[in-house]
Parts: structure tokens; C-alpha cells; sequence
């Protein structure tokens, strides 16, 4: 089955994802990190038990440690359940677009995944299941803060509504600092997304909004997808521009990506993530199309280390790692036109 | 820019202090500014930045003053977390702080949401069988009478929704027309007054 990240980028569009995430607690038992061994391990089970109509749940406790960073680079799960050693567990759905993550930092953490610009389908499907889930298991909540979570940052709808977008060319003006602070004044935050030490491989920067109280769900939802909207305009803009005056440069620049990447024997993962963000603008602008569908974020997600880890089943140094993320793009990067 | 005291790492912690009038800025990395002194903000530079911490500062650093010596004996009766505990790590133990700090953190968590009314969705729980419990008819009768028009309706609507998901499309059918009816009277009773 397809995955919702294989779903390939559309044309002219900069927008690669959509993500909403709701956090729940019941209202049975207290916020993780004040239960006891035993209410972890009871309340676990009792959620999974009674969940089963959502898919099977895995616990994650149980689970090899590169099997859930493989998870946690795919975003199926986040970074606080990754690490957790008190029972938790996990229902994601095979093709990973609905995942339900149990006792991680909230007691119930619903995401939706979905390529494209897709908060409202998102949602839909969230909402869903948060009724079936809230059906069986009552939650805490309270008239004045809403959904009650043990962190104030996401009380009142727990939703947090994310787009991805993909802006090589706008993060590199000097104003780009600038813009995302100004940002924040309408109650967004942006931050990129893969990356260490202060860089952002790939230029793939999260929009997400700050507040979650006092705004529906509606309202939070539109400011994420207009905000996203206007970036990714800004974007287009400034990459049609720059094709207009340097159409030399930019030609040369995504060709030259995709030739090291299509016979390069050893990649860093930044130089991976760097080339394939110049292949995911060219195809974007119509500097050349891929001769087979092909979804560039996918690529991205296929050569960070534990996938390919996973994909090698055997321990590898960095320098046979850089050799097989070589290897994985060389297969699978389709032929252009 | 490196940082200025350990001349090994970038620099991304700038911090101007201002001392009678005179400026003076540091730049300094993460690791150097949680170890040098720059007051209460040294706590926010350890490790990495998590928001945890950073949100810590925010809500407690102005009460911290006075409340460090006067707050930390208000605690939680059903979990046990203490204010304390709460300024440090910026979580609430159990459903039950919110009310027993609301009157501490409530002005706190309206500057960070910039509300203190949640608005949207809400829950359709009322009337609904909790797990491990059988749905009875009275059960979801009787609290009926007590609710409001819009809450009646809320529930319904939640029933509803339900009905459609199993696909029982007699009761759906049923539950649609109750839904209609109530509406129906509201705007006739809107229309009298």
C-alpha cells in the first residue's frame, strides 16, 4: 500500500505536506509523568485493549531502538514517546496517514498525515477519530480550558495544525529572519525541520500555529493554510523571477543536482537533502519533469540513517552509510526529460 | 561568530546587559551561557533550548521573586504536583491543577494563549456508555431533562454521528428528525419572543 509520503509533489505548488496533531487525556488517571508503573502499564493496556477498532496497536517500549527512530524520522511518532521507557504503544495505519500514539507525553496523541495542502481533510479525519476514541474513553475537560493536557502550551483544542513547505530561494534572503519573526505576531511559528546545529537541510520549514486556546479549531486551521499559502507564493515568486533574469544559473544548478545525485558514489546526508531539494524546485518550476512519478519528500525521508540502517539490516560505518544513501538514491531517482 | 568564552563553538546566545546606563553585549553558544552567570535566564541556556524551560521562565519569572519563598507549599491535593514543580518543568500532573493554580497561572496562561476561554470543539460524552459499561436507555434519558436546548441538540448530533458510523440508517432517520424538531421549536419560540 502506498504510503502517504510516496504520494508525489504536485506541479508549481511548494507545499509538501500537511500534518494535524489533537492531544487527549481521560480523564480516569493522571497526566503521564505523574502516573505510577502500575496505572502505566494498566491505562496502556486498557487504551490498546479497547482501541483495537482503530488498528493494532505495537507498544513501543518493546520495540528495537532503530524501528522507532525510523519512526521518529518518518514522523509517525515524536521525539517524547521515542524516548519514553514506561509502557506506550502506538496504532498507525499502513499506509501511516492516521496514527494514534498511547501514553506519550498526553495519554492519547491522534495524527494525520496528507501530502499537499490538506489541513480541513486532516482534521476531518481527526475529528473523526477523536469521537470514536472520546466515545470510549471519557476525557478531561474543562469548560473554561477545554481539553485538559499536562502542558498549558497545548490546552483548549490540543490541536496543533501544521503545513510543510519547501522554500530554498525565500530562506536564503536576508529577510527571512525578519519574516518568520513577524510571523509570530500572527500567532505562527516556523521552524525548520531536518537538520543540526542551527541548519535546516533541505529547506524544509513547519508552520505551525502557536496558540491553541481561545480560537476554533476552524479559525486555527485557516491561519496555518493562509500563512503556508503566502509563503509559498513568496516562494514562487521569487524562483519564477530568478528564472526569468538567471535562467542559466537555475537550469545548471537543478541539472547538476540531479547528475550527482544520479551518479555520485558516496553522499553526506546533507549533500543528499541539499540536492534533492534543488531536483524537488526543478521539477516544481518545470525546469525538467521525471519521466516516472516520483514523490522528492519521500527520497528525503529514504536517506536518513535509520531508514537506510533498517534497509542495510547491519550495523554500517558513516562512510558505508554515506555509500549506501548513494546507492538508494542511484535506484530509485527516475529519469528526466 | 564564535563564542566569546569558549572560542570553540558558534555563538548563538546574545545577551546585552545593561548595567547604569552602559551596555555591554556577549555573544555567547548555548553551552558557555548556561554556565556563565546571567541571572535567571542562565537556567533557559542548559542543553539544548527546550521549550519546557523556556516556558517555565516565562510564566513564573515574574512572581519568582517573591513567590519562590511564599508559593511553593500550594500543591495539587490529587496528584501532589506543587507550584514549584510546576515553574520548573511547565506541566500540570493531573486534570485537577488547572483549577488548583488557576488563580496562580490563569493571567500567565492568558498572556501565552492570548485568550482564557477554550472556544472550540467540545466533547460529545454526555450520555455516552464510558468503556466497560453497557449503554441503557434510561441512562441517556434521564440527564436529558436537566440540559439545555443547545446541549440537547449538541447531543443528539452526537448520536447521530455515531449512528452514521455503524450504519444504522433507520435510527440516523430518527435521530435527524428529533434534531429538526428541536430546532424547529427554537426558532418558533425565537419568532414569539
Amino acid at each position: 500500500m502506498e504510503k502517504w509520503y510516496e504520494v508525489p509533489e504536485k506541479e508549481n505548488s511548494n507545499v509538501i505536506y500537511s500534518r494535524i496533531r489533537l492531544v487527549r487525556n481521560w480523564k480516569e488517571y493522571p497526566f503521564p509523568g505523574k502516573m505510577t508503573g502500575e496505572q502505566n502499564e494498566e491505562m496502556t493496556r486498557r487504551l490498546c485493549e479497547g482501541l483495537t477498532g482503530l488498528g493494532t496497536p505495537v507498544y513501543l517500549n518493546r520495540m528495537p531502538e532503530l524501528e522507532k527512530t525510523a519512526l521518529l524520522e518518518r514522523r509517525a511518532i515524536n521525539r517524547g514517546i521515542s524516548k519514553k521507557k514506561e509502557p506506550s504503544a502506538l496504532i498507525l495505519s499502513e499506509d501511516e496517514r492516521v496514527g494514534v500514539a498511547l501514553n506519550g507525553d498526553d495519554h492519547i496523541r491522534i495524527q494525520i498525515l496528507e501530502k499537499g495542502l490538506a489541513l480541513t481533510s486532516c482534521y476531518e479525519k481527526a475529528d473523526w477519530t477523536d469521537d470514536y476514541i472520546g466515545e470510549r474513553f471519557e476525557y478531561s475537560f474543562d469548560e473554561k480550558y477545554g481539553y485538559l493536557t499536562p502542558f498549558p502550551t497545548n490546552v483548549g483544542t490540543g490541536l496543533r495544525a501544521s503545513v510543510v513547505v519547501h522554500l530554498p530561494m525565500l530562506s536564503k534572503k536576508k529577510n527571512f529572519n525578519s519574516l518568520v519573526a513577524d510571523m509570530g505576531r500572527f500567532g505562527t511559528s516556523v521552524r525548520g525541520v531536518y537538520g543540526e546545529g542551527g541548519e535546516n537541510f533541505g529547506s524544509l520549514y513547519q508552520i505551525s500555529n502557536q496558540k491553541t486556546l481561545g480560537q476554533t479549531e476552524k479559525e486555527i486551521m485557516d491561519l496555518v493554510t493562509k500563512t503556508a499559502a503566502e509563503l509559498d507564493a513568496q516562494e514562487r515568486r521569487l524562483r519564477e523571477e530568478a528564472l526569468k533574469q538567471r535562467p542559466l544559473l537555475r537550469t545548471d544548478e537543478a541539472y547538476k543536482s540531479y547528475g550527482v545525485l544520479k551518479y555520485a558514489r558516496r553522499l553526506t546526508r546533507k549533500d543528499a537533502m541539499e540536492f534533492l531539494s534543488q531536483i524537488m524546485a526543478g521539477a516544481a518550476d518545470g525546469i525538467f519533469t521525471l519521466r516516472k512519478p516520483c514523490s522528492v519528500y519521500g527520497l528525503m525521508l529514504g536517506v536518513l540513517p535509520a531508514n537506510l540502517l533498517r534497509q542495510a539490516k547491519k550495523p554500517l560505518s558513516r562512510e558505508e552509510l554515506d555509500v549506501v544513501r548513494a546507492d538508494f538514491l542511484r535506484a530509485r531517482l527516475p529519469e528526466i526529460n | 561568530m564564535l563564542c566569546e568564552h569558549c572560542k570553540m563553538r558558534e555563538a548563538t546566545v546574545k545577551y546585552v546587559e545593561v548595567i547604569n546606563g552602559v551596555k555591554t553585549e556577549h555573544n555567547l553558544c548555548a553551552a558557555c551561557a548556561g554556565r556563565v552567570d546571567i541571572g535567571q535566564y542562565s537556567a533557559l541556556f542548559e542543553g539544548e533550548f527546550p521549550l519546557g524551560k523556556l516556558l517555565s521562565g516565562l510564566l513564573g519569572i515574574q512572581n519568582m521573586d517573591q513567590s519562590t519563598v511564599r508559593l511553593p507549599n500550594v500543591a495539587c491535593p490529587t496528584c501532589g504536583t506543587t507550584y514549584e514543580d510546576f515553574v520548573t518543568e511547565s506541566k500540570f500532573g493531573c486534570p485537577d491543577c488547572y483549577s488548583v493554580f488557576d488563580p496562580l497561572i490563569g493571567e500567565n496562561i492568558k498572556h501565552l494563549q492570548g485568550s482564557e476561554r477554550h472556544v472550540g470543539k467540545h466533547p460529545d460524552h454526555i450520555g455516552h456508555a464510558v468503556s466497560g459499561e453497557k449503554e441503557t436507555g434510561e441512562k441517556t434519558e434521564e440527564p436529558q431533562d436537566a440540559l439545555t436546548e443547545e446541549e440537547k441538540i449538541r447531543l443528539l448530533n452526537a448520536r447521530l454521528k455515531d449512528a452514521l458510523r455503524r450504519e444504522d440508517y433507520e435510527e440516523a432517520a430518527s435521530l435527524r428528525d428529533e434534531i429538526h424538531k428541536y430546532k424547529e421549536e427554537r426558532t418558533q419560540d425565537g419568532e414569539v419572543v
